[in-house]
């Protein structure tokens, strides 16, 4: 077989027993892999009322076809339903694991079960095995990971929780290559439930590729397109993601406590330009990226990974903090303890709101950079007001008896765009499948940098069909498996190319788009057997609401319902959001 | 962006003369080294405005933002008070004195 190793693994913590999964060609060359083979397995094994933390729920490790072949396919991908958010949920991450889980023989891991006793698997050969982790339970993701790679090898790539997925805090991430995250949804709180600490991947088996000359000639012209690139071949590689601080605070759409504020006026102290000046000791690449958007960087008494855009907003801007050490060792404190730096950022946010307010009498206050080491510490060991904020945004709200201000969708933290500077951008977090994600459909790609062509950001004309597409072509590129700024430089076509060259079959652009459109709506489905319908495609109340007075993103608000029926429409839905019988004809769903 | 009021004064003759503030953000300002500079005028078009602006910093940069026919790059993004000159008239769009002009040369992320 070219492409896929053939051999899926299902693994059981309870019984310690493995079996084989047969997948038929049909169902992968109708799914891929990774995301969308992920989501159809685990929509075959799970009801969509399974308590994520059941010991019965599974947990899929998968990978794509392309893993461990061209560039940027070093990726992984983790599915299972969030204890987050109770929608379906895939988690990504970079580094090698993905490509070290094919050396090791297999494109992906069934967990089911629970174990009796702290455990880590290796997978080598084709073979899983469980081995004792009792002697690195409690410890950090770094400290498990050099401990688990002493016993089963320094080249061994391990996956893994940190005290954070062991209390089981519902945002927990799972760790790997040191600094990588599976970040969003709760994957890591999975693993815990499972008193499963890591997996442990190695080994030498190649991939198959069908078309050695043609892989040749396509690695050389993708090494020529992202070098000529100037965001995949410059600016990714010289400031990292955080380039992006200066330009989405030039639009007026940096959320600035709690999304209060669109102008975060110490942006400049924080963005990607002052991270290269000072922090930055080198850049860091994953498996075979000629991108190296990573970012290795020491601040005083520490060094580590990040921080990345996401987290530089969730730690500052978004809590009026402007000292980017603080910012810097949150982000690393976040790495060592296994936690999703965007909730944990988004939830404090907040929690301050909530005690600005009275809501809460915790005193929490903006800018308050000094504890902020502390918080994520005692929210990852849930003890004192971390026991609070490892509920996340939306349960703490709720609690103190104010919900609208948890700045989410289904449950998940929006990141850091306001969606009332980019119409597009609020209809793709309103639909997003996994809640108040970016990476579904980013839409600041068109409405603010002009990839791949530039869009009136306040307008909502088109923009259902562009959202419904842009879906469609993550879906692929998430099932592929690749990473996504790899489409900073190549569309579409060249994934349909590079998934022929490496498997032989006759993909076309139109068929990869149908892949796309089956996988959004398979994970639609099982969100709707979850009780999730139009009611829950919508944003909180603020961005309805309360229009910015500053910035060029003010007297603004989100014009939701312009778009949400085209969008409806579009995807072949109906008014309640439900797909209707002819899609799923249309889909084989 | 040319504003009706500023219009009106000049037609009633009123001085504007004055500075443009030029910001230079991503792979420019580490290149240059400065972060703003000011260029005096009113009523320029970009296109003149960054031709000032390197002679002012004695550096070039027009790579950074423009395609080799001098139009511009896809994702660069050049704003003339928070407002994107590719709703406007591209480089052709005119700034006066007050006017501040954000550079950002093509940047990803996410």
């Amino acid at each position: 077989m070219n492409g896929w190793m053939g051999r899926i693994v299902k693994f059981d913590l309870g019984s310690m027993t493995q079996e084989t999964v047969a997948v038929g060609d049909a169902i992968r060359r109708q799914y891929l892999g990774g995301r969308g083979l992920g989501v159809k397995l685990y929509s075959e094994l799970c009801s969509s009322s399974i308590d994520p933390l059941a010991d019965d729920n599974a947990l899929i490790f998968m990978t794509g076809p392309l893993t461990g072949t061209l560039m940027t396919s070093g990726r992984y991908q983790v599915i299972s339903r969030s204890p987050l958010t109770g929608t379906i949920c895939d988690s990504s991450s970079g580094g090698n694991f993905g490509a070290a889980l094919k050396g090791a023989g297999i494109d992906g891991l069934i967990i089911r079960g629970r174990a009796a006793k702290p455990v880590y698997l290796s997978v080598h050969d084709g073979q899983v095995e469980a081995h004792d982790a009792s002697a690195f339970w409690g410890l950090d993701t770094q400290r498990t990971q050099k401990g688990i790679q002493a016993e089963a090898g320094s080249k061994t790539s391990v996956a893994c929780i940190g005290p954070a997925g062991e209390t089981r805090v519902i945002f927990a991430a799972i760790m790997n290559d040191k600094d990588r995250a599976a970040g969003r949804g709760g994957m890591g709180a999975i693993m815990g439930s499972k008193n499963l600490k890591a997996i442990a991947a190695g080994g030498s088996q190649p991939v198959a590729i069908a078309d050695p000359e043609g892989y040749k000639t396509m690695a050389a012209r993708l090494d020529r397109i992202v070098d000529k690139n100037p965001v995949t071949g410059k600016s990714l590689q010289v400031l990292g993601t955080s380039v992006l601080v200066n330009i989405i605070n030039a639009h007026g759409m940096f959320p600035t406590e709690n999304f209060r504020r669109g102008v975060f006026n110490d942006a400049e102290g924080t963005s990607g330009e002052k991270i290269a000046e000072t922090l930055l000791q080198r850049q860091s690449s994953c498996y075979k990226c000629p991108i190296g958007c990573g970012r290795t960087t020491r601040t005083r008494d520490k060094n580590g990974e990040g921080p990345e855009y996401e987290t530089v907003w969730a730690f500052g801007a978004h809590l009026g903090i402007s000292d980017l050490t603080a910012i810097t060792e949150a982000n690393y404190a976040c790495n060592e303890l296994g936690l999703d730096t965007i909730t944990m950022g988004s939830t404090l946010g907040c929690a301050m709101e909530l005690s600005e307010t009275g809501a809460w009498k915790e005193s929490l206050r903006w800018g308050e950079a000094g504890k902020l080491r502390d918080w994520v510490t005692d929210t990852a060991y849930r003890r004192g007001i971390g026991a609070e904020l490892a509920l996340g945004s939306k349960r703490l709200a709720a609690k103190y008896g104010r919900p609208e201000l948890a700045m989410q969708v289904k449950g998940m933290e929006i990141p850091a765009y306001d969606p009332r500077g980019a119409q597009g951008m609020a209809l793709s977090y309103a639909t997003s499948n996994r809640g108040g994600c970016h990476m579904r459909a980013y839409m600041i790609a068109p409405e603010i940098l002009g990839h791949p062509v530039f869009l009136d950001r306040f307008s909502t004309a088109g923009k259902a069909e562009l959202v419904a597409l842009f879906q469609d072509v993550s879906s692929v590129v998430d099932s592929a498996v690749l990473c996504r700024f790899l489409q900073f430089a190549v569309g579409i076509s060249t994934f349909t190319e590079m998934l022929r060259v490496v498997t032989g079959l006759d993909f076309s652009d139109e068929e990869l788009m149908t892949i796309g459109r089956r996988i959004y709506t398979l994970e639609r489905l099982f969100n709707n057997r979850a009780g999730f319908g139009r009611g829950d495609d919508t944003l909180p109340p603020r961005f309805f609401n309360e229009e910015f007075q500053t910035g060029s993103s003010r007297h603004r608000l989100v014009r939701l319902e312009e778009m949400l029926d085209d969008y409806y429409a579009v995807r072949g839905w109906d008014a309640d959001g439900q797909p209707l019988p002819r899609t799923l004809a249309e889909l084989g769903l | 962006m040319a504003s009706r009021c500023r219009e009106r004064w000049r037609s009633w003759g009123f001085n504007l003369a004055g500075k443009i503030a030029v910001k230079f953000y991503g792979l420019m300002r580490l290149r240059l080294r400065t972060a703003a500079i000011e260029i005096s005028g009113d009523g320029l078009t970009i296109m003149t405005l960054l031709g000032l602006a390197e002679e002012k910093t004695g550096q070039s940069f027009l790579d950074e933002l423009l395609d080799k026919d001098k139009g511009l790059l896809t994702g660069t993004i050049i704003l003339v008070n928070g407002e994107n000159i590719r709703l406007g008239q591209g480089l052709q769009t005119r700034v006066e004195a007050g006017d501040s002009v954000a550079l950002f040369s093509p940047a990803g992320g996410g």
